[in-house]
């Protein structure tokens, strides 16, 4: 390893950022801002396949690229950063979707310069949450990227459209939106933090791994270095709820949900690419990266509990998909239905610390992060494409565009049928995993979660069936089909999802190999 | 000799001829020279109190000199002033001069 | 070339064809038509070569080695699942039907399609063609027109039979499980392939849907036989000790065996593919898309797909059937089956659309095939299952060229009248010879016309083995089901073209092209011939001359993990009654609608059966049935209950008081709190200093003169203050 790969990991991290920062200096003319940020937002893309060819994949389980530099000495945090077989699948998909989303992001006219440094900023943010193993940088990344998100929602959001609050307080539904969005994360990071700053003190590093191993090893009824005298076991529960609850507000797991349907609707198109695609993964993430390692007894402990919202979001989720008119709201709920599946992986394996079952369950919850990324930013970006064309996204204004567009007609299928889970495209993979994990350990949870998949076909097909068939509405006889861009934008998604449906072992054997060291972990 | 009290009568005197021209006259020039004579009479007093009651000592005769010194410059700093105030304000009458009235 | 690499080679012609179609040759019809028939015809030459090799190696011999190959395709911390493909007895025969019927479907849909007539004068993308208008010897008439979605049509039927080789090659219920619903998938796409008209869309959906109940189901039982045994493939798990530990555990519900219940959620997918009550609603709507499409998925593919998987999965079920302990999923399965045999027969009795008739005897017809495995002769459900395949495709086909020489009449005559409506036709026979008899050979066939056909021995096969086991419940059942097909098979062939033609459309039919002729004489020699590799021995005559080719072939399979049963003491009373059935229904069947002589008669059957005839003509009202207890209700609950009242009411509403609670106390502590009393005291703080200096302002005169009073004023004061305190001391 040279010199150069040392510090592959802050490369990475840095250029959307530092990009973000040329573009300042740039041109404010659109078309060089676009292309500008393109080219800024694929370095970190083929850093990542530098990142990725010289990782070492026998090692998986452990932390590699690591890098270490005081930051904060006085209170135990540093600059830490390093890949393991989980943070790199995220950044690839992070690295890999952002590209895609800016290229999808042409379309937009207005404020172009600033719409692309938040976008490369919000990608610096999101990178930072999987890169960091320090518990605070973890924590200001995971602020960090709450920003240019909250502002893409309120500026370039959707026009129309408002929400009341409650009588006569009535919002624009963009901002309603954006406030949601960015008051019920806050919320849930405020718990986070107290838990995270409480760990730091406890053991005196905010090290993820010196935190991992001392935490895991406190003995005493009463906590060290806090002098409150508090029971540890009630500081761990209360502790563990904190994490849960920021985590389950991101994923999002139900009843914590509702801001997603609202986030994803208004925002611009690549937004909600990139909200569903990486932002959503930033809270499963968490789950697996801190909650089960931190806490294996307590998770293991209120498996069900999890389980049974996990459960109560597939299901649910599949239903409201089902109940909505509105296309992108439609394919925002499935996001719902799909992470329930991911929770409720988690639910199992943290029962099952150890087994056979946690291991499969695991693979399938980062497969299906991993497959979720791709499939619902195509969705999204798919339901982008017609709306920039009919500007309507009501689906009972649509009908027969499959003989008009038949391009799009073919790609929408292929990305709705693997969103549904068709064996052969990559969702298949990860929820009969995620089955095969869960059903020993949960059976009456993974009951109601299949009794989602059924309706996960109900809503993919209302969408699929007003959109392409029945009879053609006539406004829409002369829609042009997919132009070139847009193509490339969905190729690369189509690629992949066929890669993973056909030969998962591309991405499974890595995810593997670090489920077993956590899963390892976990069971002592 | 002349007792004391006679040279404190007159320095009494001086400095109340002082102080009402100083607080009487229009003229900044006479307030000026009011204020001179009140320094003298304060001199004098130093002067006239050494020499009857400490007439071994050096103090009353320096504190003298240092009264004289100091009126010597405050002539100087007053009199340039009221030429600054003069061209300013076109009059030396310190009724007049009343900018920082509240 | 190794017959494994064969075996792996197998499915993807067809998918090649599909993508080629799909991304290249969509414009160009010949070349689309081509590439298709191509890639079948590449599978069919494969498994043949396939098929001939294994019959080299012998049943005994290739049961015990079967041709088997795979490789990792799931990471596990102790096993790593394995696909591969894998050719037993079993398969050998599926393949050899696939394949045959797969390449005439394909040649037939080229006729069928119109490919060389002219495009049509209004004819649309998602629309049936209406026909072109053209001028012959000076005067203008309609014909038919090409389809305007050929290429696409081919794309994805090349799609269908790449699911359907996969499924049959698969080493493993994955990878079954992913050709099961690939042929799902293009179902839909089929089913809704005039996807403009209101009725296909609705049909694709249900199909889908309908499917998906039991797909969901089944992928538990696959995961569940995952969890259980840590692999899929059918060499590991159909090990004995691997059956008898399934067998020996219990499972979770329902006080069944592992391997029972499995097998049950197994049998749930199978329901819904193969359209076994309850879940078998979509088939005769599945009738929406082209003719071929119907052939394809009721005939051979889709459906035999889901009688494959339960006969493939055989041994699991023997193997929980053998345990007392625990209840057993057999008869479930017998009782299912017989059930819709008899029940879909029934309404078979009261349609009049000609393919409807035949989707209600192919739901029929699988429903012997499931009761034939729930009784344990797996056997002569595989042997059913493949004569079935061939005479069904024939009928399907058969009957799109009824209704392509009808439409070529509705065309030339102008009448508004339903092609499809067996009433709308007759005398047939004349106008379409080929079609007439090879229709009359398929029906027969379906009927169990005796000794000569196909249908008779299989069929026969599976009442003597009902009979035999003392299934009698199944037997009889089964035998007035088969009663019933005979006698709707002949209301048909008499309805459609014996008579005189009932309609002006009737009498100008035409035969249609060699490329639908020729299919449907290639599937009669099958639909005859195939009979012959299954006569039982006991049967008199004949027994001794052939010997049962397909008992000992496929029975082979099975003799590793199956117990042979106690030699069956064959009786001649199910041959009787086999034979009395068919023949009495085809004669009653003729007895009673040869009188039909008007387009508009009402049925024969109308008057003497009363409500109960409208009973049957509605489909026992099963479509809204469901409509009324589980579409609806689900609607509600998406829209109304989730996301309306739960999500939107509730939850948001909770979220919304909370904003609105802090809202209030932010209203509060600001107008009560920060104003008055914070603001307030500083506020007051900076009153009072400036009241202060207002108070004061007036002796600030800038008057040097009155401050030097004020001055003077003080320092006497203080002297005086100071000699006071002073002299008081």
């Amino acid at each position: 390893m040279n010199s150069w790969t040392n510090h592959l990991l802050t490369l990475i991290l840095f250029t959307p950022a530092l990009g973000a920062l040329v573009l300042w200096f740039l041109p404010s003319r659109p078309k060089v801002q676009r292309w500008a940020a393109l080219v800024a937002s694929l370095v970190p893309f083929v850093l990542t396949v530098v990142l990725w060819v010289n990782f070492d994949f026998q090692r998986a389980g452990e932390f590699q690229f690591i890098e270490r530099y005081p930051w904060y000495d006085a209170i135990g945090a540093a600059y830490h950063v390093g890949v393991d077989g989980l943070s790199l699948v995220m950044v690839l998909l992070t690295t890999f979707l952002v590209p895609l989303a800016i290229l999808a992001s042409f379309s937009i006219q207005e404020r172009v310069k600033a719409y692309m440094m938040l976008f490369l900023f919000l990608e610096t943010g999101m990178l930072g949450v999987f890169l960091a193993l320090d518990l605070l940088l973890f924590f200001v990344f995971w602020e960090i990227g709450l920003v240019p998100m909250f502002f893409l929602i309120f500026q370039w959001g959707s026009a129309k459209g408002e929400r009341t609050v409650w009588p006569g307080f009535t919002l624009q539904a963009r901002v309603y939106a954006a406030m949601k969005f960015m008051v019920y994360t806050m919320a849930g990071s405020l718990g986070l933090l107290l838990a995270l700053q409480m760990l730091g003190l406890v053991t005196g590093s905010f090290d993820y791994l010196q935190v991992l191993e001392r935490w895991n090893s406190i003995s005493g009824p009463v906590l060290p270095n806090i002098p409150l005298y508090i029971p540890v076991s009630l500081v761990k529960k209360v502790a563990f709820w904190a994490f849960v609850v920021a985590f389950a507000l991101k994923v999002p797991v139900w009843p914590f949900h509702t801001w997603l349907p609202d986030a994803h609707t208004e925002a611009p198109t690549a937004g909600s690419m990139i909200l569903a695609g990486v932002l959503l993964k930033l809270g499963a993430y968490g789950f697996l990266r801190f909650v089960l390692p931190l806490y294996p007894a307590e998770s293991q402990f209120y498996a069900p509990v999890l389980a049974f919202l996990a459960a109560m979001a597939a299901l649910l989720g599949a239903l409201a998909a089902w109940g909505q008119w509105d296309f992108k709201r439609l394919v925002a709920y499935s996001s719902i239905n799909h992470m329930g599946f991911v929770v409720l992986a988690v639910a199992a394996a943290a029962k099952a610390a150890g087994t056979e079952h946690a291991v499969q369950a695991l693979n399938g919850a980062v497969l299906q992060m991993f497959n979720h990324g791709l499939t619902a930013a195509g969705m999204f970006f798919l339901v982008g494409v017609l709306y920039d064309r009919a500007h309507t996204r009501n689906l009972k204004d649509f009908g027969g565009l499959f003989g008009t567009v038949p391009f799009y007609g073919g790609v929408l299928m292929f990305t709705a049928m693997a969103s549904l889970g068709l064996p052969g495209l990559n969702s298949f993979v990860s929820e009969f995993l995620i089955v095969r994990g869960t059903w020993p350990v949960l059976p009456v949870f993974t009951a109601i979660s299949l009794v989602g998949l059924l309706f996960t076909g109900a809503y993919i097909l209302k969408g699929l069936k007003h959109a392409l068939f029945g009879p053609l509405v006539e406004k829409w006889a002369n829609l042009p089909d997919m132009t070139l861009r847009e193509v490339l934008v969905i190729g690369p998604l189509m690629a992949l999802m066929l890669l993973l449906g056909i030969w998962p072992l591309t991405l499974l054997d890595v995810i593997h190999r670090s489920m077993v060291a956590l899963v390892n972990l976990l069971a002592g | 000799m002349i007792p004391l009290g006679a040279y404190l009568m007159v320095s009494a005197a001086l400095f109340v001829i002082g102080a009402f021209g100083a607080l009487a006259r229009k003229s900044a020039v006479a307030i000026l020279i009011g204020l001179e004579l009140m320094f003298n009479a304060a001199l004098l007093n130093a002067v006239a109190f050494w020499r009857y009651l400490h007439p071994q000592g050096f103090d009353g005769t320096v504190f003298a000199i240092v009264i004289l010194a100091v009126a010597a410059a405050e002539v100087a700093v007053g009199l340039a002033l009221f030429i600054a105030v003069y061209r300013r304000f076109g009059t030396a009458e310190a009724d007049e001069i009343a900018l920082l009235r509240g | 070339m190794t017959n494994e690499l064969l075996l792996w080679l197998l499915p993807l012609p067809p998918l090649l064809a599909f993508a080629l179609i799909v991304l290249f040759l969509n414009k160009s019809n010949k070349a689309s038509h081509t590439v298709a028939i191509l890639s079948v015809v590449l599978s069919w030459l494969g498994s043949m070569v396939l098929f001939l090799r294994a019959l080299g190696i012998g049943a005994e011999a290739l049961a015990e080695h079967p041709m088997h190959d795979s490789l990792v395709w799931l990471p596990g911390k102790t096993s790593l699942l394995r696909i591969g493909v894998y050719l037993d007895p079993l398969t050998a025969v599926t393949l050899f039907f696939v394949a045959w019927t797969i390449v005439m479907i394909f040649v037939y849909s080229v006729g069928y399609h119109n490919y060389g007539q002219p495009k049509g004068d209004h004819d649309e993308k998602g629309y049936p063609p209406h026909g072109a208008t053209v001028e012959e010897h000076g005067h203008k008439h309609k014909v038919p027109s090409i389809e305007p979605m050929y290429a696409r049509f081919f794309a994805f039927v090349s799609l269908f039979a790449f699911g359907m080789y996969l499924l049959v090659v698969s080493d493993n219920l994955l990878t079954l499980f992913a050709g099961w619903e690939i042929m799902g998938l293009c179902s839909f796409l089929l089913i809704g392939f005039w996807f403009k008209k209101e009725s296909a869309r609705a049909a694709a959906i249900k199909a889908f849907m309908t499917t998906r109940v039991g797909d969901v189901f089944m992928l538990l039982g696959i995961a569940y036989l995952y969890v259980a045994t840590g692999s899929l493939a059918y060499t590991d798990v159909f090990n004995p000790e691997v059956l008898h530990q399934l067998a020996h555990s219990p499972a979770p519900v329902l006080g069944m065996s592992v391997a029972g219940f499995i097998g049950l959620l197994l049998f749930i997918g199978t329901v819904g593919k193969s359209a076994q009550w309850p879940l078998h609603v979509w088939l005769p709507d599945a009738m929406e898309g082209p003719t071929p499409v119907s052939a394809m998925i009721h005939a051979a593919t889709m459906v035999s797909a889901g009688v494959y998987l339960i006969i493939r999965v055989f041994p699991l079920l023997h193997a929980a059937a053998e345990v007392p302990e625990f209840l057993s999923p057999m008869p479930i399965i017998a009782f299912i089956g017989a059930f819709t045999a008899l029940f879909a027969a029934t309404i078979a009795v009261a349609q009049n659309d000609i393919k409807r008739v035949l989707a209600y005897s192919t739901i029929s017809q699988l429903g012997y095939m499931v009761a034939a495995v729930g009784i344990g002769a797996y056997v002569a459900a595989a042997f059913h299952l493949v004569t079935h395949a061939f005479f069904k495709a024939l009928l399907f086909l058969g009957s799109g060229s009824v209704i392509h020489g009808m439409e070529h009449g509705v065309l030339h005559t102008g009448e508004r009248i339903d092609p499809q409506n067996m009433y709308n036709m007759g005398g047939l026979r004349r106008k379409m010879p080929i079609t007439f008899w090879t229709f009359l050979i398929g029906g027969f066939a379906l009927a169990g016309f005796p000794v000569v056909t196909a249908g008779f021995w299989s069929k026969d096969e599976i009442l003597g083995e009902a009979f035999a086991g003392h299934h009698m419940g199944v037997f009889w059942t089964l035998a007035v089901a088969a009663l019933l097909t005979a006698f709707y098979t002949m209301r048909q062939i008499t309805l459609t073209f014996l008579g005189e033609p009932r309609t002006e459309a009737a009498k100008h039919a035409h035969e249609t092209p060699w490329t639908m002729t020729v299919p449907l004489m290639v599937l009669s020699v099958f639909a005859v011939g195939y009979g012959w590799v299954g006569v039982p021995k006991y049967f008199p005559v004949l027994g001794g001359l052939l010997p049962h080719w397909f008992q000992e072939w496929v029975g082979a399979v099975f003799h590793l993990y199956v117990k042979e049963e106690q030699a069956v003491s064959h009786s001649l009373v199910p041959l009787l009654v086999s034979i009395l059935v068919s023949l009495g229904g085809l004669a009653l069947g003729y007895v009673v609608y040869r009188g039909v002589t008007r387009a508009d008669q009402p049925d024969p059957l109308a008057r003497p059966l009363g409500p109960i005839f409208t009973l049957l003509k509605n489909k026992y009202y099963f479509d809204e049935l469901y409509a009324f207890l589980f579409v609806r209700p689900a609607y509600w609950l998406a829209e109304v209950f989730t996301f309306r009242w739960l999500d939107r009411t509730v939850i948001d509403g909770i979220l919304h008081a909370v904003a609105r609670l802090s809202w209030n106390l932010g209203q509060f502590l600001r107008n009560y709190i920060d104003l008055p009393l914070i603001n307030g005291f500083g506020d007051a703080l900076g009153e009072g200093a400036k009241g202060f200096g207002r108070l004061f302002r007036a002796i600030q005169s800038g008057r040097v003169q009155h401050y030097m009073l004020v001055a003077l004023a003080h320092v006497v004061a203080f002297l005086m203050l100071v000699y006071y305190y002073a002299t008081m001391s």
